[in-house]
């Protein structure tokens, strides 16, 4: 992939997951941060997807500095850290599987139904450990470096 | 005495927006533990569901109860999450009164969804870009963003006759196929696929998973459970509006979708 291509794929991350925020009432001045949210998560995506030919693998990775990210702008711009995960994690939702599963299960290809149902369902499952994982790290990795405060939520 | 019951009161009615505008388990127990604490409440206890606040404070030795059971969830405002949390954060550092901090609440819940003409265009944005993301070409873009379009004004009608979730569901998934179908016979579209995947990303349970994972973490296995059912009976409802519709397609008219 070129350096254009990752420009389209970020314009297109961007928009998408800002057209969600909207959706589900994300406050305005949040729309860039759920954006760049966004954005990254899918960008680390398309990025693992070039290097290996796993889509569990990749969204496991591309999860982690997703929600990194999220608690980054949870505590810098003292919102709920569920503004950002929530929009941010859009584009890696596995919507795709859900409809080649029924696609196939409707076409009667009953092989491919159940590599893709089983494919759905592991993604889902990368995306869970992803997120536990760097929720689980010490909150202090992720205050702000100018003034100590509350503890984030 | 009758500051007491308001904290109890005050407390509760926070949750409640927490609940109904869908912040997770956690969060809501928290915040309003942070909200008695902050006014002096004794014995404050909060057990919370995904559909249900239970609340106790003690009052001069005597154990009052409040119980609420709200409804599931219609719609997520995160809005409404941001602005409780806003309101919660002042409270904590104290000089919020009792009267003012009900005033918000009220005022809070008051803050509006979008205009229709609005939602529309952010369902149908959203449907294009993700049809793009996907891999779709620009023809999917605008096939997508008319079936996020129509989506979103049957997802409003069917929220203000509160119709069934599963059904709300199944037949939105159905509305995108068949608009996609449409779309392909009449040769706008490049790849129906592309406009079908983009276009049910608004009905996609992204939501319902990714709360269920914050429960589970915050060891909220009742209210995770609950969720990931959820998710899982909203794909299976997506899965067979697509389903039917391809079906029908192929089987009665004829069409090879």
């Amino acid at each position: 992939m070129t350096f254009v291509d990752y420009l389209y794929q970020l314009f297109v991350s961007f928009w998408g997951t800002v057209a969600f925020g909207i959706l589900f009432h994300v406050p305005p001045k949040q729309y860039v941060a759920c954006g760049l949210t966004g954005a990254a998560g899918w960008l680390v995506y398309v990025a693992m997807m070039q290097a290996q030919p796993s889509t569990v693998m990749a969204s496991l990775v591309a999860v982690l500095p997703l929600t990194a990210l999220a608690r980054l702008f949870a505590t810098r711009r003292k919102a709920p850290i569920t503004l950002f995960l929530l929009c941010g994690i859009f584009p890696l939702v596995p919507g795709a599987g859900i409809y080649y599963t029924a696609y196939y299960f409707i076409t009667g290809q009953t092989t491919q139904t159940m590599i893709k149902g089983t494919e759905t369902i592991k993604i889902a499952g990368a995306l869970a450990l992803g997120m536990v994982l760097v929720l689980g790290m010490p909150s202090k990795l992720f205050q702000p470096f100018h003034k100590a405060q509350e503890p984030t939520k | 005495m009758q500051k007491k019951r308001s904290v109890l009161e005050l407390a509760v009615q926070a949750g409640e927006i927490l609940l109904e505008n869908g912040a997770e388990v956690f969060r809501v127990q928290q915040t309003m533990e942070i909200m008695a604490a902050a006014y002096g409440a004794e014995e404050f206890h909060v057990y919370v569901l995904t559909n249900g606040i239970f609340a106790s404070m003690a009052e001069d030795g005597v154990n009052h109860v409040a119980r609420l059971e709200n409804v599931p969830q219609a719609s997520v405002h995160l809005g409404r999450i941001d602005s409780v949390n806003t309101l919660s954060r002042k409270i904590a550092q104290g000089n919020v009164p009792m009267e003012e901090a009900f005033e918000e609440l009220e005022r809070i819940r008051m803050i509006p969804v979008l205009s229709l003409p609005l939602q529309m265009l952010a369902c149908g944005a959203g449907s294009a870009f993700f049809a793009l993301l996907f891999g779709g070409k620009w023809p999917d873009f605008f096939c997508a963003f008319v079936a996020g379009l129509l989506l979103q004004v049957y997802l409003w009608n069917a929220d203000k006759h509160k119709t069934n979730k599963i059904i709300t569901r199944l037949v939105g998934a159905a509305l995108v196929t068949a608009v996609a179908g449409v779309c392909m016979l009449l040769g706008v579209g490049n790849d129906m696929d592309k406009i079908i995947i983009g276009s049910i990303m608004p009905l996609v349970p992204g939501i319902a998973l990714t709360m269920a994972i914050r429960d589970f973490f915050n060891s909220d296995y009742l209210s995770g459970t609950i969720r990931m059912i959820d998710a899982l009976i909203i794909g299976l409802s997506i899965a067979t509006g697509v389903g039917a519709v391809l079906g029908f397609a192929s089987m009665v008219l004829g069409v090879q979708l």
